[in-house]
């Protein structure tokens, strides 16, 4: 094992210093480190549970290595569903149209929609359909999940509609 | 060329297995402040079959859902079960959940009707937390008064015990008569789909699928097996296999990225669920079960549709890219002569 660095980053808001050997991926430091919402799929990229939010990037963190997040910004699921507006929705809307069932997927969806939600955000299903495609599903056919993220997408525009009209 | 075709299937399907005892057990206890704490052996492992026992021991002792805590998954406390498949979670510990929950039920009337000065529980409803004599509601008393009074005053806890294991038949080896289940569930799909003539592509672009689970106890629960066992059908029918090294040994495509299961992108925008809920007698409520077999008719389906839309019939799964095109250029030479 060669040594461990430290490496300073903000994760959910909050600014802390962890260690890392050279090899690690974020995933296992982030698990490591207690976040364990971050879940690990396949370690390999290609099922999207350990999904988080670079500097406002949705990245597998299995697949980005630790030491390469110096300085930098990480969201989890945990830390987005607790964001006002669109994480908690989102969260709500999860719950309401029963996008989870075994749960597994569930954090890796969460990231993938709070970024689909905090860029583009369009009530489109395609788009949407698109935006999810790098996150594996095996329980739920899908179809809730995309309702949820559609469904939380509706809202915003509504509010933002709303506001617009004041 | 995109070529369109439409295709159908049919199933039925068993709960539990093939005439073997297939048991599942439940304990109840009521507390005193009018809780209840529901111990099963079922586990849930995303199907919802935790909502789904607690739906029907609150429905059963007229408690509200938040008031029954579930605990599983936890062989060291929980009663026996057969395990999570064959669909017979809703079935068979549903069925047991309901035995156990009647029975805590009639301890509880019992008390009550004691507390009250009957001599018979009869003309006792239990609701929303409380116990009242039908056409006296005035004459009340809470769940938790119950409960109380039950194991202070007269000495009996309100826990209950019972299980529940299916009557089936061992088939007789020579006629092949007996009973090997006791319900069984029925469904159709019906797929449409595009083939690409050019590259062997298939397009599952609609799907259909109507399921008999009797009495759908929780609706969003049904609608949620099944779409996601659809899609593992579509799965199943087009994309997934196993490729074992014939030299070597072993699994060639050990990984999710070359043993592919549907993305959001394969799954058909348009899929339409439905429920015919003809209520089974013997399931608790009139339910049955849904989550296995719905994938079972999809890959059928969506074969006979490559079929009706091409007139090749693929008969080994999956219909990959490569074995629709192999098909589709067999079945020119043949036409050519
Ligand atoms: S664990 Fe990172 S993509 Fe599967
Ligand atoms: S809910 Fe089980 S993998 Fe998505």
């Amino acid at each position: 094992m060669s040594e461990k660095v430290a490496v300073s980053l903000k994760i959910n808001g909050k600014e802390v210093t962890l260690l890392a050997a050279p090899e690690q991926n974020l995933l296992r430091l982030l698990r490591e480190n207690g976040y364990v919402e971050v879940k690990c799929g396949c370690e390999e990229g290609d099922c999207g549970t350990c999904t988080v939010l670079l500097d406002g990037l949705s990245v597998k963190s299995c697949v980005t290595p630790a030491c390469a997040c110096e300085g930098r910004e990480v969201w989890t699921a945990a830390g987005v569903s607790r964001q006002e507006r669109i994480g908690r929705l989102l969260r709500d809307n999860f719950a309401k149209y029963g996008a989870s069932q075994c749960g597994f997927c569930t954090p890796g969806m969460m990231v993938t929609g709070v970024n689909y939600l905090m860029n583009n955000g369009v009530p489109d299903r395609q788009a949407i359909r698109a935006a999810i495609s790098g996150n594996l599903c095996r329980c739920t056919g899908y179809k809730k999940i995309i309702d949820a993220i559609y469904h939380t997408a509706q809202e915003l525009r509504r509010e933002t509609a709303g506001e617009g009209m004041l | 060329m995109i070529k369109k075709g439409t295709g159908m299937a049919c199933m039925f399907y068993p709960n539990g297995s093939t005439g073997k005892a297939n048991p599942a057990g439940a304990f109840i206890k009521i507390n005193h402040d009018g809780t209840a704490v529901l111990n099963i052996g079922a586990t849930d492992i995303g199907q919802g079959s935790n909502t789904c026992m607690a739906q029907i021991a609150a429905q059963e002792m007229g408690l509200k859902l938040s008031q029954v805590r579930v605990v599983t998954g936890d062989t060291e406390l929980t009663p026996y079960d057969a395990g999570t498949g064959a669909c017979r979670v809703t079935y068979i510990a549903g069925n047991a959940v309901q035995k156990t929950a009647r029975k805590a039920k009639r301890l509880l009337l019992d008390a009550a009707a004691r507390k009250m000065g009957l001599i018979h529980s009869g003309q006792l409803v239990i609701e929303e937390g409380e116990i009242f004599l039908r056409y006296w509601p005035a004459k009340r008393m809470t769940i938790a008064e119950a409960a109380t009074y039950s194991e202070r005053i007269l000495g009996q806890p309100i826990i209950a015990v019972d299980s529940y294991s299916p009557a089936t038949m061992p088939l007789e080896e020579e006629s092949g008569q007996g009973m090997p289940f006791e319900v069984s569930i029925y469904a159709t799909q019906i797929a449409e789909v595009e083939v690409d003539t050019d590259t062997g592509e298939v397009k599952v672009t609609k799907l259909v699928a109507v399921h008999d689970c009797g009495k759908m106890l929780n609706p969003m629960l049904v609608e949620g097996q099944i779409e996601g066992g659809v899609v593992t059908g579509i799965g199943y029918g087009l994309y997934e296999q196993i490729i074992e090294d014939p030299v070597e040994g072993g699994i060639r495509n050990p990984s999710l990225a070359t043993y592919q299961i549907p993305t959001s992108l394969d799954v058909p925008e348009d899929m339409v669920i439905d429920c015919v809920e003809i209520p089974e007698e013997k399931g608790p409520y009139g339910a049955k079960g849904v989550s296995e077999p719905t994938c079972n008719p999809t890959a059928p389906a969506i074969i006979n549709a490559i079929y009706n839309a091409t007139g090749v019939r693929i008969r080994d799964l999956p219909a990959t890219r490569e074995k629709v095109l192999f098909a589709l250029r067999e079945l020119e030479r043949k036409e050519e002569g």
